[in-house]
């Protein structure tokens, strides 16, 4: 990487914290164009300010950099912005240091980063949460909502606080290495295995499909739904959730997907071949 | 309480639903929270847990992942929770109304946020003088008009259509709405659909069978299967440890990412 001219750290501890906060207002914001842009700039402003503080110029070149697009998961921002700080310091310091990597790295880091962090934080933890949480709060429990915000944001601030200092300590070189070790797929993997798992016991719980409609009349009378338990309890429940998989992988709107099943659940009702 | 009184106070947590992005994006702006909230407004708790928690189930894959912008869960959620309790019509009537609120929101969303780029503009000017101060006024001003447009929609969507909702409800059959239940039990499924093809690949196509069986025939709740899921991640990363690492060009075939066959 690039050689230090000095190996005085001019970054506390302290700086980094309160990028921990700052990077709280990431999604705030928000627009087409440059995304997460504004609140990437504001995490880093006290920073900038602190190591080019002294040259006006520098100040703003710096400001304008931190407001190039970004967009990456929440969480994972804290890694990012301590990466960039250790890039940041270098250049103060280093007089013939190429600002363009600086933006190239972080560029380079939004993408992995969101891929893992959505697939962790919204594909399993949000999941995880909503799972164990709507059990009780179909009930009427208020632990639902509570457990729902614990076991969601726990995890969540434990990776903030120590992504800003895992970035900034092991800088560029970090991610690399991870991602030659494969521990990266394997994370994903894992946080896949425990995703689907739930989403599995969510299909068979939460998703709802109750067959009315009996065979034969008065008390030779078969109950259709008996029978679709006998073979597999939630049977339907797999069938419908198959048949929204496909429409979702051919892109149909989720929209339209809504108004069907909700024209169909209707139709399919008043007909009496399904019920509450 | 008035009914602009009311009226308010959902506008009040349609308001505060974005401010979580600013303090963290701490999911507090989901109906499984907002739900609760609107139920305290309206004076009945538990029916707001239990819509709220209902509307989370349908909403699931309302998510922005990347670009997407998904269906206004907030307005929709707020107001779908608000009418179903005050008409006194349940989980199906909330469903059938906050579906189209949310795409309605997501519509005028799309209108107010043209103009944000051109706010981002004005931090770009402050930012070339070196004044970071500018910087935070935009982001705020983009934040705080989001935060202002859910709070309108929910206060005059709720002040406005409250006697609406009321009459349109009563127009329909007993058993259309029995049907929107029906619907809204399936519904969950499209959020679990999106999920799954964002996570699913043959490696972890077995586990999803495993956690569905394991409700099935076992009757284990979904904290249950949560924790056998820790065991087997636990243990299989245990076990790729003591492999031998493979080799940079020798792909392991599990590991192959292949979503084609579900």
């Amino acid at each position: 990487m690039m050689t230090m001219t000095s190996n005085e750290k001019k970054v506390t501890n302290k700086d980094l914290r309160q990028i921990m906060w700052r990077s709280l207002t990431m999604e705030f914001g928000w627009n087409y164009e440059r995304q997460m842009h504004l609140a990437f700039a504001y995490m880093m402003a006290p920073l900038m300010k602190k190591l080019y503080g002294d040259d006006q110029k520098e100040y703003a070149e710096s400001l304008e950099r931190q407001m190039e697009f970004f967009n990456c998961t929440p969480q994972f921002v804290p890694f990012i912005g301590g990466v960039v700080a250790s890039m940041e310091e270098e250049n103060s310091k280093e007089k013939d240091f190429d600002v363009s990597t600086i933006s190239a790295i972080k560029t380079a880091l939004m993408g992995p980063l969101s891929g893992i962090g959505d697939s962790l934080f919204l594909g399993t933890l949000r999941v995880l949460a909503i799972g164990i949480a709507a059990s009780l709060s179909l009930k009427g429990n208020i632990l639902g909502p509570i457990l729902f915000l614990l076991i969601y944001n726990v995890p969540a601030y434990i990776v903030r606080y120590f992504g800003v200092k895992a970035g900034y300590n092991m800088g560029t070189s970090y991610l690399n290495k991870i991602q030659a070790s494969g521990l990266m797929d394997k994370f994903k993997d894992a946080a896949g295995i425990l995703g689907v798992m739930v989403i599995g016991a969510m299909t068979q719980n939460m998703v709802v499909v109750k067959v009315v409609a009996k065979f034969g009349t008065g008390k030779t009378a078969t109950s259709l739904q008996s029978i679709l338990d006998g073979i597999l309890p939630g049977l339907l429940s797999l069938v419908v959730l198959y048949i929204f998989y496909v429409l979702n992988k051919k892109k149909v709107n989720v929209l339209w997907q809504l108004l069907g099943a909700t024209v169909i659940g209707v139709l399919l009702t008043v007909w009496g071949v399904l019920g509450v | 309480m008035s009914n602009v009184g009311t009226s308010l106070l959902i506008g009040l947590i349609g308001f505060m639903g974005p401010l979580d992005f600013v303090i963290g994006s701490n999911m507090l702006n989901r109906p499984i929270i907002l739900g609760p909230l609107v139920g305290l407004v309206l004076g009945n708790l538990t029916q707001g847990i239990i819509i709220g928690a209902s509307l989370e189930l349908v909403f699931m894959g309302a998510i922005s992942v990347g670009a997407y912008l998904p269906p206004d869960v907030i307005v929709g959620g707020v107001l779908g929770t608000a009418f179903a309790i005050s008409l006194g019509k349940g989980v199906g009537a909330a469903i059938a109304i906050a579906m189209p609120i949310a795409m309605l929101s997501l519509a005028i969303g799309n209108l107010t946020s043209v103009i944000f780029p051109a706010i981002a503009h004005i931090g770009d000017r402050y930012a070339k003088q070196g004044k970071p101060g500018g910087i935070t006024a935009s982001l705020w001003g983009i934040g705080l008009i989001e935060c202002t447009r859910r709070g309108i929609l929910c206060f005059l969507g709720y002040f406005v259509g409250n006697a609406g909702m009321k009459t349109l409800l009563g127009m329909i059959p007993q058993n259309v709405i029995d049907g929107l239940q029906v619907a809204a039990n399936m519904l969950p499924a499209i959020g679990f659909a999106i999920l799954l093809q964002m996570i699913i690949n043959d490696t972890v196509l077995p586990y999803f069978f495993l956690g569905f069986l394991l409700s099935a025939y076992l009757k284990v709740p979904v904290l249950g299967v949560a924790l056998f899921g820790l065991i087997i991640v636990v243990v299989k990363l245990h076990n790729d440890k003591n492999k031998p690492a493979v080799s940079a060009n020798g792909s392991v075939e599990e590991d192959i990412d292949d979503d084609d066959d579900f």
